[in-house]
């Protein structure tokens, strides 16, 4: 009976003693300690707790790196310079890197754990980025498939930006089957009027986060925003300008219009306008109204498939062609476009064609 | 049956809504492995390999899309349109794969019947032979897409 | 071909015992293909080469560190103390927490290491082919050094027929084969033909 019990008590000895081990060992082994992280070689230094993935940490830390998929190593949004403490290359970043980016040092901030003291070199502008707490003010609609938010902004309660620059929104799990997620957009509203964001959307067939904006999120209901990103915008130049955009692509030509009329603009600018048909069409008070208050500006809305009984008198035809039939020789314009890959790629084509240099073109594509 | 880590990780990744709406998987409880297996089967007894569906896609994509969102004719029994969304997705296997957001549409004039895929189907059809999980929302369903793009 | 440990006299005998039963292992009695030990991470992770040199690593590496300290909670602990029945449980909670181990300091020391074998750890745990080498070595009485060749030989040896077998199948990948077979099915059937082609090593080492 003794020798029963002994060697029950020795067996439960034995494995509560290596449960021990494990414990200790994993409160050792698993401490980082705290870390330095250098950032633009000391323009910012931060000490944080170590042990994390790089990407989160800096978030904690109030630096927002952009990411399309949270951290999960799958869409190499993250890619970040790190100088110093980053180790080697592991295997499931390879896929992401190129070998110039391999030399320089680039990595996926979501997956390099912070483990040491690093040096890191991000773009300036992550620096000016911030998180805000909105809630939705009104939503209007556009066309069928098309909304205009407006957030008023909460905690901060104002956000400085340029036209043409966007935020990303943060979409709540708000049903089964879906994750949180966020997604960028345009920012569309007056850079004056700085607290508020408005955001033009188009409706995505199975969409995350426009399904949640279409059919979820009501007025009134808080948000969570990040931004100002992104380095479209009008240049310093007083070249004209040709604006090429359709659909939720008209996002940041709304907000540019609105400076160029602060300006009090005489800069020559021609925005065409492309849509399907005449339902995709839409603000046409609005840029009538900016025709007026800015006389070196105009707006021309090109339909591609106009039917009979639409009664339309505009341009048909696409966008492109429009364009074309306008001018002949755009050497001396600048280009400014948004819009569908698609879109972007064939009026890239076109421009180029009409004598516009290929770096006089500024573009944000969808994405 | 055990799987190694990074299968695990992948189907994971199928069934999670963080990449689209309701997952890759949708409703479908059969393992990723049968979906692809049964799949191939239906195409093998058609007789079509999943590169010859993917390149007619894709042919057909690339056809449609200079017209930029409005309907084009195919062939005398077939028009496409494609149109594009904002956004990109990424393809859920461990690899760079970013897709523009997409959308090819193909009718048939003699049927009228139609079908869609996005640009990422049509790389999930050609590289992992993989046609997405019932119940989900870009499910396409080998028989009908045969019916619809291919003549006859 | 049985070596048992018996109880040599020089330092030199033991080595050369613990190399040819190393050599044992691998082709003679190898673990996977004579023992059919370990089949289902053998069958579902043999897909890629890559993954199969990964799991096989971490299997060689884990194989040979736990039948080590077996053999001494075995020999020291539960032999004086007449307790060898308890000895199934005890290496279960030996490999394990081992395993767990090595896990995080993998994790903290070398994160490409951990990303090439040490996400395989835990999945390898509860590998039977693991407990299995284990029991081996306690009832053939191996002595400590041979101990460290037939863990070490188990190890590589089943690292060979997954590599191999993943081989194959990266080449039969394209090919028809008819869909009741697809998969596990054809796997086990080319894992009987390998343990054919295995019998052919028998009396190579005498």
């Amino acid at each position: 009976m003794m020798g029963f019990i002994f060697s029950v008590l020795l067996l439960s000895g034995i494995a509560a003693g290596l449960a021990l081990i494990l414990v200790i060992s994993e409160k050792v082994i698993q401490n980082y300690g705290s870390c330095k992280i250098t950032l633009n070689k000391g323009k910012k230094e931060l000490t944080v707790e170590g042990g994390k993935p790089l990407l989160t940490t800096l978030k904690e830390q109030k630096i927002f790196l952009p990411s399309a998929c949270g951290g999960r190593g799958t869409c190499g949004v993250c890619k970040c310079r790190v100088l110093e403490g980053a180790g080697t290359l592991l295997p499931t970043e390879t896929p992401y890197m190129n070998d110039k980016e391999r030399k320089e040092g680039i990595r996926l901030a979501c997956q390099v754990k912070v483990r040491n003291d690093m040096e890191i070199e991000i773009p300036a502008f992550l620096f000016a980025i911030q998180q805000y707490q909105a809630k939705l003010a009104a939503v209007e609609d556009l066309t069928y498939d098309m909304k205009r938010f407006r957030f008023e902004l909460l905690e901060p309660d104002r956000m400085d930006f340029i036209a043409g620059q966007y935020v990303q929104i943060t979409c709540p799990a708000y049903k089964k089957g879906v994750d949180e997620v966020s997604r960028a957009y345009s920012i569309a509203s007056d850079p004056q009027d700085n607290h508020f964001v408005e955001l033009i959307v188009r409706r995505v067939p199975n969409g995350i986060c426009t399904t949640w904006m279409f059919d979820y999120l009501k007025a009134g209901q808080s948000v969570q925003l990040t931004g100002p990103y992104g380095e479209f915008r009008m240049s310093d130049a007083q070249a004209p300008m040709i604006f090429i955009a359709g659909g939720s692509g008209m996002a940041p030509f709304v907000s540019i219009l609105h400076q160029m009329r602060h300006a009090g603009s005489t800069r020559k600018a021609d925005y065409f306008f492309g849509g399907n048909s005449v339902r995709d069409l839409c603000l046409g008070q609005q840029m009538a109204e900016f025709e007026k208050a800015i006389p070196s500006f105009k707006f021309n809305p090109v339909v591609a498939r106009p039917q009979p009984e639409d009664n339309w008198s505009g341009q048909a035809g696409l966008v492109t062609e429009a364009v074309k039939r306008q001018y002949s020789d755009l050497s001396g314009h600048e280009g400014y476009l948004c819009g569908s890959p698609g879109m972007i790629d064939a009026s890239i084509k076109v421009l180029v064609g009409l004598g516009m240099p290929q770096d006089k073109v500024y573009y944000d594509k969808f994405a | 049956m055990k799987q190694s880590p990074q299968d695990k990780n992948l189907e994971r990744m199928l069934r999670s809504g963080r990449l689209v709406a309701g997952g890759f998987l949708g409703t479908d409880s059969r393992s990723l492995d049968e979906i692809i297996a049964e799949d191939a089967a239906v195409l093998h007894r058609l007789g079509y390999s999943v590169s010859d569906v993917a390149a007619r896609m894709q042919d057909l994509r690339d056809l449609a899309r200079p017209a930029l969102g409005t309907w084009i004719q195919a062939d005398e029994e077939l028009e496409v349109k494609s149109e594009d969304y904002k956004g990109i997705i990424v393809c859920p296997w461990p690899h760079e794969g970013r897709y523009e957001k997409r959308i090819t549409t193909a009718q048939r004039l003699d049927t009228g019947q139609s079908i869609s895929w996005s640009d990422l189907n049509i790389h999930l059809i050609r590289d992992h032979g993989f046609f997405e999980g019932r119940g989900a929302f870009f499910r396409i369903e080998p028989e009908e897409l045969i019916k619809v793009i291919f003549k006859g | 071909m049985i070596l048992l440990a018996a109880n040599t006299s020089s330092i030199g005998s033991e080595v050369w015992m613990a190399v040819v039963t190393c050599f044992a292992a691998i082709f003679t009695q190898n673990i996977l293909l004579s023992y059919f030990l370990g089949m289902c991470s053998f069958i579902s992770v043999s897909r890629e080469v890559k993954t199969a040199v990964g799991l096989g690593a971490a299997v060689v590496f884990v194989m040979t560190a736990t039948t080590i300290l077996n053999w001494m909670a075995y020999w020291w602990v539960l032999v004086p103390l007449n307790l060898e029945f308890y000895k199934y449980i005890l290496f279960i909670i030996i490999i394990a927490a081992f395993v767990q181990l090595i896990e995080m300091i993998i994790d903290r020391y070398s994160p490409a290491l951990y990303q090439n074998l040490g996400i395989f750890l835990p999945l390898i745990t509860v590998n039977c082919a693991i407990l299995g080498a284990v029991l081996w070595m306690v009832i053939r009485e191996y002595s400590l050094i041979v101990t460290v060749g037939f863990g070490f030989g188990s190890g590589v040896g089943w690292m060979m027929a997954i590599v191999a077998m993943a081989g194959i199948r990266q080449r039969i990948d394209e090919s028809k084969i008819p869909a009741g077979l697809r998969g596990p099915g054809i796997t086990l059937i080319i894992a009987g033909i390998m343990a054919l082609a295995f019998v052919g090593f028998t009396g190579v080492l005498q």
